[in-house]
């Protein structure tokens, strides 16, 4: 992001701080590989592989405004360190294991021809629904654990909506103007900071369609008949 | 009761029945001794009604003649009351707007999804009857390519979206030509500086001409008195917004001033999964909103109506 | 009634010493009488008395025991509100035939109009109280004491024209009738004026009760011209149809020879405003189901029913076959004479008419909502006994009145015979 309003990671680490309370988790949050999950079951729903995003940095150090600035900053959603990705099964001392990318990758020769449904052996279950990119559209081959922007530059998973924004230049665009991606905290920056999603809080970047959601919640008006029959779709 | 109320001793009248005129006094005197017992049994309800309401609230002024000390007393005491009827302990405040801004709300239709997570967070951030799930706002499953409400279906349930639909989430418009603040006869409800069309709940007379007024269904009577458990009362409260609103008056969306007029977003827009919502003040050049009524081709609901929405829907 | 005004200062202050013994007699003639007047008002008390308990159980509780919802958010209140606005218009169609047409007979029985006036304006004032979601914040509605939001709101208007409709007739009736006691001469100067104030005022208080609604822009179903012609119209066939029922019940039970005039001009004028507003209805009906659209989603739920919804249709036939039978009961030649014919004809296009206002005009305007949603209504229990004691009451202050009018304007009582 060349938003001047954007953080440096330190303070970007800070994100849980005044944020939601669902934001207090310090544990590597999970992302399953998924398109049709719904948000309220996603929890529970069996996958063959999960990736698991970098961990944020919780810190104790509150959110200031910038010094010389009267304006709090836009902090956005980042995450530390390339995603691992979890095995299947446990190891035979019934650990659940956990391995980066360049565990495989550093002593497999990347092969550029492959496709979604080749990557049956290690990648199993996986889905795929990007367009048509290709693995190494997005993923370095040289470098494991880092991304690639367009023009074979590599570039650090943290700075991931950097890379998507290559593509997403509309919504790259709208996101800076608060249109996209939604946000937490103050619209008024004179009196507190404002907290923004990540590209991949929200889509799944194999996957990036939002997924369908449940509804939840209704108000029941007095005398309106609600119509059980549309809940089943 | 004009039948039984008097008894005078006057000359008999030629059709009366009873001849004798003490018996005739004894008989009027009687009925309306039982006319008065039968008065008195049918108001008896009032009187538990009655004792809901102290003097201070009957004779209370209207909010814009409060001076700051009658603010303070009013205050309090509706803090006491919230106390003593939910058990829950409140602060009231009273969040003035904020000069040189104009709060505007725009939705993007083609990134909601109709999850309702915004009807929920209303219903919680405003302490709305946990009963009938109320909420400011209401969602509609439109069909594509119409605009047409009358296809549109609020009571849609299961997983969204839907096939062929896209999602309307209605609320307050905060309207430039409010048509509920014209037709209150009482001048209960007024747009403030900052737009936002708000109600003095302890002025309103609850005729709800203002419901019938508004093209919208922005505005919702309380048809008995709220009931929410103590530990859900959202203890964040302002006078003109989400504290607990009396049985019998009209309430209404207020952008969550208690939470806007203290810099921060609206509960709806902060509980939007998919980021539709966008907030700001229309007065700053470089808010997010001016940069959506700058660069989306927006519109407005029932434009027809002159009401001059302060509510903004775009599609990209 | 001659027109010789009396001047005297003497006859003034006897006028002024012998009002405490005419209010006095008034009321025992209002507590006194035959065992069927009796029993008449004991019944009339004791529905007043249910519906009394049944608003004090209202307020109590809440307006969740009406069968109103934030989508139909007015009901059998508001409907009877409207209904009797027009009642209380009606009464003008005796005024000015009586005063603007020098109408002899009519004049001799006018008073009846304006006493059913003033019975049809306590009812309106009640059935506003009884709509009221905080009636014990009635004073903020009180100019000067609370905040009045004139001239913009409809609602105060409404609030205005109606006292002050309550207070002018209540001076007319009051003046003649006890000048009539005294057994002087009405001197014009003290009610002629008021008399012509209070026929452009009838004519103002329905106008106004129908721009309560249709200058709601978003509420397409009343925001149409044609609704304040349509109210005066149908309020021309109902407040003159109520009162010649009044006057026959009055004839019966007083045995004295009426003339047949003044009946006789209000069933044609009846007839001439019922046509009206058949054709004014018949003009929206073919706006609604011509056009379609958003405007005919309401018309195509009251007379065949929306998307499974048809609570109004029964409602809405009910209301056009009272009123067409009516009407055609109307033209008969039977009913510019006495007889069963007039009364049914009258009957029936109350019974119309009633309907229009409520289930066919007040409830539609809600249904669908502006939202689309559509939300039925059915008046609840409360709703039914508030309103049922409110009508009591109303009957109960016009037999009062009219009690009281018959004896002193038939001669029983007088200040002749005081002492």
């Amino acid at each position: 992001m060349s938003d001047p309003e954007s953080v440096t990671p330190d303070q970007a680490a800070a994100w849980d701080q005044g944020s939601t309370e669902a934001e207090s988790n310090p544990e590597p949050e999970l992302f399953f590989v998924s398109h049709e999950s719904d948000q309220g079951e996603q929890a529970s729903s069996e996958r063959s592989v999960s990736i698991a995003k970098g961990s944020r940095i919780a810190s104790a150090v509150p959110i200031q405004k910038a010094p010389g600035s009267d304006r709090y900053p836009v902090v956005i959603q980042r995450y530390e360190g390339a995603p691992m990705i979890r095995l299947q099964a446990d190891d035979p001392l019934q650990r659940q294991g956990q391995v980066a990318c360049s565990t495989c990758h550093s002593v497999r020769k990347p092969n550029l021809k492959n496709t979604v449904a080749q990557l049956d052996q290690f990648h199993q279950g996986f889905s795929f629904a990007h367009g048509q990119l290709t693995c190494y559209a997005c993923h370095k081959a040289q470098q494991p654990d880092a991304l690639r922007l367009a023009d074979g530059q590599p570039v650090a998973y943290r700075e991931v909506m950097s890379m998507c924004s290559q593509c997403h230049s509309q919504q790259a665009i709208a996101y800076q103007h608060g249109a996209h991606g939604g946000m937490n905290g103050f619209w008024d920056l004179s009196r507190g900071p404002q907290f923004k999603n990540n590209c991949v809080d929200c889509h799944d970047p194999h996957v990036p369609k939002y997924p369908s959601m449940k509804v939840q919640f209704k108000p029941h008006d007095r005398f309106l008949q609600t119509n059980d029959q549309s809940s089943d779709h | 009761m004009a039948n039984s109320n008097s008894a005078q001793n006057t000359p008999a009248s030629p059709e009366l029945p009873v001849v004798n005129p003490t018996r005739r006094k004894a008989v009027k005197a009687g009925f309306a001794t039982l006319g008065l017992a039968a008065f008195a049994a049918a108001i008896s309800p009032l009187r538990s009604a009655a004792k809901q309401t102290s003097a201070q609230a009957f004779f209370q002024n209207h909010y814009r003649e409060l001076s700051a000390e009658d603010k303070r007393k009013v205050i309090a005491r509706l803090e006491a009351e919230t106390k003593e009827k939910y058990g829950a302990e409140v602060h009231i405040a009273d969040d003035r707007p904020i000069p040189g801004t104009k709060f505007v709300y725009a939705i993007n239709l083609s990134v909601c999804n109709g999850n309702g997570n915004c009807v929920k967070a209303c219903h919680e951030e405003n302490n709305h009857d946990r009963a009938t799930h109320q909420s400011y706002i209401r969602v509609l499953e439109m069909d594509k390519g119409s605009m047409e409400l009358g296809n549109g279906d609020s009571e849609y349930q299961g997983v969204v979206p839907k096939d062929g639909k896209f999602y309307l989430p209605v609320q307050c418009q905060q309207c430039d030509e409010p048509p509920c603040v014209d037709v209150c006869p009482v001048k209960a409800t007024w747009k403030e500086e900052d737009g936002i069309v708000v109600i003095d709940y302890n002025w309103c007379i609850g005729c709800r001409y203002c419901e019938a007024a508004c093209p919208y269904h922005a505005r919702r009577f309380n048809w008995k008195q709220p009931e929410i458990p103590a530990e859900e009362v959202n203890p964040d409260q302002s006078y003109l917004s989400n504290r607990i609103r009396p049985a019998g008056v009209v309430e209404k969306c207020t952008y969550c001033l208690h939470r806007t007029r203290r810099g921060k977003l609206p509960a709806c827009l902060e509980a939007c999964p998919t980021g539709a919502r966008v907030f700001g003040n229309i007065l700053d050049p470089e808010s997010n909103i001016r940069w959506i009524l700058e660069n989306k081709r927006v519109y407005v609901l029932k434009e027809e109506l002159g009401t001059k929405p302060a509510f903004f829907y775009y599609f990209d | 009634m001659s027109a010789a005004p009396l001047s005297d200062s003497d006859k003034h202050s006897t006028a002024l010493l012998s009002y405490p013994g005419f209010v006095k007699r008034s009321l025992v003639v209002m507590t006194e009488g035959s065992y069927a007047f009796l029993t008449w008002m004991t019944v009339l008390t004791a529905i007043a008395l249910v519906g009394l308990n049944a608003w004090a159980n209202q307020v109590a509780t809440g307006m969740a025991v009406t069968g109103m919802s934030d989508q139909v958010s007015w009901g059998l209140y508001i409907a009877n509100f409207t209904f009797c606005v027009g009642l209380a218009a009606g009464g003008v169609m005796m005024v000015i035939p009586a005063y603007l047409y020098k109408d002899k007979e009519m004049h001799q029985v006018v008073i009846i109009g304006e006493t059913v006036a003033i019975a049809a304006i306590v009812m309106c004032l009640m059935f506003v109280m009884a709509d009221l979601g905080r009636p014990d914040r009635f004073w903020h509605l009180m100019p000067g004491l609370g905040k009045f939001n004139w001239p913009i709101s409809m609602l105060t208007w409404d609030v205005l024209v109606l006292n002050g409709y309550l207070l002018l007739n209540l001076h007319v009736v009051g003046y003649l009738l006890y000048t009539r006691y005294l057994g002087k001469t009405p001197n014009p100067l003290w009610y002629i004026p008021f008399v012509f104030i209070s026929i452009f005022w009838a004519i103002s208080i329905h106008t106004v009760t129908a721009f309560l609604y249709c200058g709601l822009g978003g509420r397409p179903f009343w925001n149409t011209a044609l609704l304040a012609p349509r109210f005066l119209a149908s309020a021309f066939v109902s407040g003159p149809a109520f009162i010649i029922i009044v006057m026959r019940v009055l004839r019966l039970i007083y045995h004295y020879d009426a003339p047949a005039g003044p009946a006789r001009t209000l069933i044609q004028i009846m007839r001439v405003a019922m046509v009206a507003n058949l054709v004014m209805s018949v003009s929206e009906l073919f706006t609604v189901f011509y056009t379609g659209g958003t405007h005919g989603a309401t018309g195509q739920y009251m007379y065949f029913g929306l998307h499974g919804h048809d609570g109004l249709v029964i409602w809405t036939w009910s209301s056009l076959l009272l009123n067409l039978t009516g009407t055609v009961l109307l033209f008969l030649p039977a009913a510019l004479q006495r007889g069963t014919v007039r009364i049914v004809a009258c009957l029936l296009c109350i019974a119309g008419i009633w309907i229009e206002k409520g289930m066919g005009l007040i409830i539609p305007g809600f249904i669908p909502s502006t939202l689309h949603q559509l939300v039925e209504y059915s008046p609840s229990t409360t709703e039914w006994k508030i309103s049922l004691g409110v009508l009591a009451f109303g009957l109960m202050v016009l037999t009062l009145l009219l009690k009281v009018i018959a004896k002193v304007f038939l001669g029983k009582m007088t200040v002749a015979d005081q002492s």
